[in-house]
């Protein structure tokens, strides 16, 4: 069982990734965009983070970034979530530190086995 | 002025009225929609935890393949937020006013809108709006350019 952050600005999207990584036996905490995830990484140690990319006050992007600093979340698998589906916004996910990248809409059982494949 | 400058200005000022309120509405309808899709998906946790079997139980397969339908069905209200805040931020261009009022949906000017638009507002301005919606394009359309990846595609770095 691992702990994982999920941020995201909508509320059904929040629930539903929680819905489909609690069910998969996980302890999820979900925040509601970048401001909020570094506040929570800040107080607790998650063990991998999913994040949406278009959010208010901080968007996923620069929540990458911003965790990367952080010596504690420097290894740590930071998952993005998005309906944003270029090339180039997965190129600037990848070079903020992004280890991967997931176009919603998500398949649940699809989901858990990237978190799984992510924290072996 | 000539007649035909005067009648082009007002008909730009009718669309950018036309405009805001459908932004103003469109804002509205959004919020609205938020309260109720966080409902279903709390009733869904709900369900799924008190019916879940135990593991090996006749059902629990079953359970668990209904709770990821619904999880995936559920998404497409995100799907449509995102499509309708897209429309909404070409409206607002189209707009008199940049809809910083709307903040609290501001009341007084949604009342100065409809009094606009009662005044003003004819049959042909609907299709004069439409008209200028669909040249602005770009409407719904994320992931359409080139190197886009497949909705539901992953990819680990």
């Amino acid at each position: 069982m691992a702990r994982i952050l999920a941020v995201d600005d909508s509320p059904s999207m929040r629930q539903l990734v929680k819905l489909a990584l609690s069910s998969g036996g996980h302890e999820v905490d979900v925040a509601t965009d970048g401001v909020e995830a570094l506040q929570f990484a800040d107080k607790q140690q998650f063990d991998v983070v999913i994040t949406d990319v278009n959010m208010p006050n901080m968007d996923g992007i620069a929540l990458v970034k911003e965790l990367r600093r952080r010596t504690n979340y420097r290894f740590v698998p930071l998952l993005m979530l998005t309906t944003e589906s270029t090339a180039e916004r997965k190129q600037q996910g990848k070079e903020a530190g992004a280890t991967g990248w997931l176009v919603k809409p998500f398949d649940p059982d699809r989901l858990l086995s990237i978190v799984t494949k992510v924290l072996a | 002025m000539s007649a035909s400058a005067a009648e082009v200005h007002c008909r730009c000022a009718i669309l950018g009225v036309s405009a805001e309120a459908a932004a103003i509405l469109l804002a509205f309808a959004m919020r609205e929609s938020e309260a109720p899709a966080a409902a279903l998906g709390s009733a869904l946790e709900r369900l799924e935890q008190g019916l879940r079997p135990p593991a090996g139980a006749p059902g629990r397969e079953l359970l668990s393949l209904d709770v990821a339908a619904c999880v995936r069905a559920l998404q497409f209200h995100d799907r449509l937020m995102q499509q309708l805040a897209v429309i909404r931020a070409l409206l607002t261009r189209l707009a008199d006013h940049p809809l910083p009022q709307m903040a609290g949906f501001g009341a007084l000017r949604w009342e100065e809108l409809l009094a606009a638009l009662r005044e003003r507002l004819a049959a042909q301005t609907h299709d004069d709006l439409i008209e200028l919606l669909v040249r602005t394009g770009g409407v719904g359309a994320p992931g359409g350019a080139g190197g886009a990846a497949a909705e539901g595609s992953s990819e680990l770095f």
